[in-house]
């Protein structure tokens, strides 16, 4: 197309503003797509940085770490103990134990004052209990909760023995970060920004690999039909029917179900759905092309019949293509998101849009509608954008639709 | 004389309307419909010596464009042989080189440029295909032959819509004399041009014969652009040939009635009045033309024998034949 042909159409699909901001939100979709690494706030895909303790969090909630452990072996040997850390290596806290009196042991965490979520003692000699301490089921294990100074005592009714360990286990509380989850999380603590990026990213990669497949296979069965006609058009033309005729989603349920999840073969799918449109279309443009004069021209110049139907014909049905590559590019996005929901699509390590919206469906009824309503309106508002795109390029393709 | 360029013997060309695969598989188990065949060519024989026009002129759908692609070599024949130089098609269709020598301009100056490419890849494409230049010396040359149609070099880059439809035609004609074909083909190559534009394209296309020595076919509607360009004519009805003459012969003594009514309906100036008859009813549907002599429902001198018998070619005057059953009796 010469570059006055091209101001030319850009002028008149600018006449529409609803096509403009249609494409403008469609690349806004392509662009965080491309840059979802970069924009998303966390790597959804990484599970050691969930933490259960932040899953179903409503939209605005902080992250919390979860408070560290230490543990520490006190060998109390003739009157005097002494602390040996245990794994894992320690970090700020360690432990601390001293006498405190006759048969009174006292354990804590340095420095004073620290408060703990818990502080644990196991092993305990027989007699011996921890003061404010409940006692395990069935193990000897002491545990208070929130002990004030974190500090706890061990005491005993009788003599303590000469020499005994006992396992501490100091708990610190949880802490809150700045981190903030600004669409909430999902059942597995994963951010739901970040997921919806990466999901987006998933959703238009299927879209439009999907879609450029089908594209590529749909019209080279399209020309094929237009160039041979006869048993060959017939052939490829019914079997365009038949997949016309069985519905989208259950043709990619039933594919799905022989093949198994993953992204190439929700791919396979879309495109053995979506080939036919393709191949109708092209097949429509190319024998009306094919009718005309230049096409003869070209024969009577004895090129190549592959070379007539690449060059000449080919892109000459290129915008038809076009248009419903657009609008095959949403149907591929919507396919892709109702098998997934569906739970036949992508793996859940991996969720597109359509995965999100199905993960947060059990916890709908519970209030926690933030996990299918967020990645719903995404997936919405970017398959009204591509559809409403496809349309004006499709109305600027038929003079007699424009206006 | 010359040596024959090309020689077409019953040529015949016939479409089944409606034709699909399925339906037909029906048809025949079913058994009944059969498809209907549409004879848009019947047994046309026609000669060209080298450096001759030949001018072949009929009404809209009497097989005019389809004779011109078979002789073009790009629609196959349903019957008949062709000959070029002596050598059958499917030999001399095979050899893509050789077969450049047969070229083709068209009726449509629009639809037969492809609007996707600029006019260098039009006129250049097939001439650096088959290796008659370089690619590399490919914009020289396209330059040249524009110049010989009388197109300025900056039409190189542009593409077909920003022409006028005169230049158009000069594009396409361009194109053709690209590869140096020895025999040009002229599909109502100037109908759809205006006439100041029609008389430029006629005076080009003869500037051409002269320089290049070109066999032409020249397929038109138009009586008068015939008598001014060609050598000898065929006029055509419904796919048959009723008359071939002589330019001069045939627009001198016109012998098959259809050429007569054609040629009374001609333009003249002249000073007296004339009394116009124009040529009674319409033109019968090829689908199902009338038995015998296709003719014979618009004759004036038409009898029961035409009803029923074909009328074949016969020579009357040295080099003028005509399909007429009872010419002799008027």
């Amino acid at each position: 197309m010469s570059t006055t042909g091209f101001n030319d159409f850009a002028q008149r699909f600018a006449e529409s503003r609803t096509a403009v901001i249609s494409l403008l939100i469609s690349l806004v979709f392509v662009a965080c797509a491309l840059f979802a690494p970069l924009m998303s706030p966390t790597d959804p895909y990484d599970l050691t940085q969930l933490q259960l303790s932040d899953a179903l969090k409503p939209a605005g909630s902080t992250r919390m770490l979860p408070g560290e452990e230490v543990r520490a072996n006190i060998r109390f040997q003739g009157g005097t103990a002494s602390v040996e850390p245990a794994s894992p290596a320690q970090t700020r806290q360690s432990i601390t134990a001293e006498s405190c009196g006759a048969n009174c042991l006292g354990v804590g965490v340095a420095p004073e004052g620290t408060k703990l979520a818990s502080l644990q003692i196991r092993n305990l000699p027989a007699g011996a209990s921890v003061e404010g301490g409940k006692k395990h089921i069935v193990q000897p294990w002491w545990t208070v909760d929130n002990p004030e100074d974190g500090r706890v005592r061990i005491v005993s009714n009788s003599q303590l023995p000469e020499n005994f360990t006992v396992l501490a286990i100091a708990k610190s509380l949880d802490r809150e970060t700045d981190f903030v989850f600004r669409l909430g999380t999902d059942g597995f603590g994963r951010d739901m920004l970040s997921a919806i990026l990466y999901g987006i990213r998933i959703s238009v990669f299927v879209g439009l690999v999907a879609a450029g497949a089908a594209m590529v296979l749909g019209t080279g069965f399209g020309l094929l039909a237009a160039w041979r006609g006869g048993v060959t058009d017939a052939i490829i033309m019914r079997a365009v029917d038949f997949m016309l005729g069985l519905p989208a989603l259950l043709v990619g349920l039933a594919i799905l179900a022989i093949l198994g999840n993953g992204v190439s073969k929700v791919v396979l799918a879309i495109v053995i759905v979506q080939w036919s449109y393709y191949a109708r279309t092209a097949r429509s443009f190319a024998i009306s092309e094919l009718g005309k004069e230049y096409v003869e021209a070209a024969r009577c110049l004895r090129l190549s019949p592959t070379r007539i139907m690449l060059r000449h014909v080919l892109p000459n049905c290129m915008p038809q293509i076009i248009v419903l590559f657009t609008l095959n590019i949403a149907a591929a996005i919507s396919l892709e998101s109702s098998l997934s929901f569906l739970g036949v699509g992508l793996p859940l390590t991996r969720p597109s849009l359509g995965m999100l919206i199905a993960s947060g469906y059990e916890f709908i009824f519970s209030h926690k509608y933030w996990i299918s309503i967020y990645p719903g309106v995404v997936l919405l508002v970017m398959i009204v954008a591509m559809n409403l795109l496809g349309d004006r390029l499709r109305d600027l393709n038929n003079p007699r639709l424009d206006r | 004389m010359n040596e024959m360029i090309f020689e077409a013997k019953d040529l015949s060309r016939s479409f089944t309307v409606g034709h699909r695969v399925f339906g037909d598989l029906a048809n025949r188990f079913m058994g009944d419909r059969p498809p209907t065949v549409l004879r848009a060519v019947d047994n046309v024989s026609l000669t060209l010596r080298e450096g001759e026009t030949l001018g072949v002129v009929g009404e809209s759908g009497c097989g005019k464009s389809t004779l011109a692609r078979m002789i073009a070599g790009i629609l196959p024949v349903s019957s008949g042989e062709r000959h070029f130089r002596g050598e059958p098609y499917d030999s001399l269709l095979a050899r893509k080189r050789d077969a450049l020598k047969i070229q083709m301009v068209f009726q449509d100056p629009l639809s037969s440029l492809n609007p996707r490419l600029r006019v260098g890849e039009i006129v250049g494409e097939a001439a650096v295909l088959h290796g008659l230049v370089p690619r590399s010396r490919v914009k020289e040359y396209v330059i040249d032959i524009l110049a010989r149609v009388g197109l300025p070099a900056d039409s190189l880059g542009r593409y077909p819509h920003q022409f006028s439809g005169g230049q158009r035609q000069r594009i396409g004609i361009a194109r053709s004399l690209a590869v140096k074909p020895d025999m040009l083909i002229c599909d109502e190559a100037v109908a759809a041009l205006d006439v100041s534009v029609q008389a430029q394209i006629i005076n080009l296309l003869m500037d051409i014969r002269r320089d290049s020595g070109l066999a032409m076919i020249f397929i038109s509607h138009d009586l008068s652009v015939i008598r001014h360009l060609c050598d000898r004519v065929a006029v055509m009805y419904l796919g048959r040939v009723v008359e071939l003459a002589e330019t001069e012969q045939l627009f001198a003594s016109p012998a098959h009635p259809y050429t007569r009514m054609l040629l009374d309906g001609m333009p003249k100036i002249s000073l007296e009045r004339r009394k116009f008859m124009p040529i009674k009813g319409e033109i019968p549907s090829p689908l199902s033309p009338p038995s015998g002599c296709h003719f014979h429902p618009r004759c004036p001198i038409a009898t029961e024998n035409c009803r029923r018998t074909r009328p074949e070619l016969r020579e009357i005057a040295s080099g003028q034949v005509h399909a007429c059953l009872n010419v002799e009796a008027i």
